[in-house]
């Protein structure tokens, strides 16, 4: 399977469609896109921080695991870190596999494990200082 | 070793990151014991090397111990 991690300062760009081979029958994306109320609360935005080399060892194996259960072609996760404004994309998904059900159920699936074990955290302030691990990386 | 504490952990360690003198056979809890004792361990986990571990299992030559409050990546 072939993937893609990243994470960014910077407004998400979300990278040209394409099939994976002649084998695609279905691409699932997902936006996740900061609302204007954080547990009732209205708020401008959230503050995004990782620690960038765990929060990637620990995605890739998820999307190792998936794959096992849910077979995919390829895989897309771009995770915005700092500040991002009340309607900006935060999270960005996209999964291709040769069948929708494999494609839908990889992507939910991937979502609940981001929420559950890997090392990223949103604040409805910017913090005064933070560790120079959590600094955004890109790889692919 | 490098200690990170990140999120609203960091704030309650008083800290975001240290690098001290560590011992093989200290475990997380001890070492946080040391360098932030007001900190209360519940809820949160550790990591070493970017692999979640155990409170109470020595950290050996490990180079790197996060502090990781509850999660809320997407």
């Amino acid at each position: 399977m072939e993937t893609h991690i990243e994470f960014t300062t910077q407004p998400i760009v979300i990278p040209a469609a394409r099939a994976s081979t002649r084998e695609t029958g279905a691409e699932v994306e997902f936006r996740g896109i900061v609302r204007g109320t954080e547990q009732g609360r209205a708020i401008a935005g959230l503050d995004y921080e990782a620690y960038a080399p765990m929060a990637e060892l620990q995605l890739r194996r998820i999307l190792d695991q998936l794959h096992e259960t849910w077979p995919c072609q390829a895989a897309w996760f771009i995770h915005r870190l700092g500040w991002v404004p009340v309607g900006e994309v935060s999270l960005y998904i996209r999964v291709l596999a040769s069948h929708r059900e494999s494609a839908f159920r990889f992507c939910m699936a991937l979502i609940d494990l981001l929420k559950k074990d890997v090392p990223i955290w949103k604040l409805t302030s910017p913090p005064a200082t933070r560790a120079e691990a959590g600094s955004p990386q890109k790889s692919k | 070793m490098k200690i990170f504490a990140f999120s609203t952990a960091r704030e309650r360690a008083g800290f975001a990151e240290l690098d001290l003198p560590v011992d093989p056979s200290e475990t997380p809890r001890t070492i946080l014991g040391r360098v932030a004792p007001q900190l209360p361990l519940a809820g949160l986990r550790a990591a070493i090397d970017c692999e979640y571990w155990d409170w109470d299992v020595p950290v050996g030559t490990a180079s790197e111990l996060a502090i990781i409050p509850p999660v809320s990546g997407g």
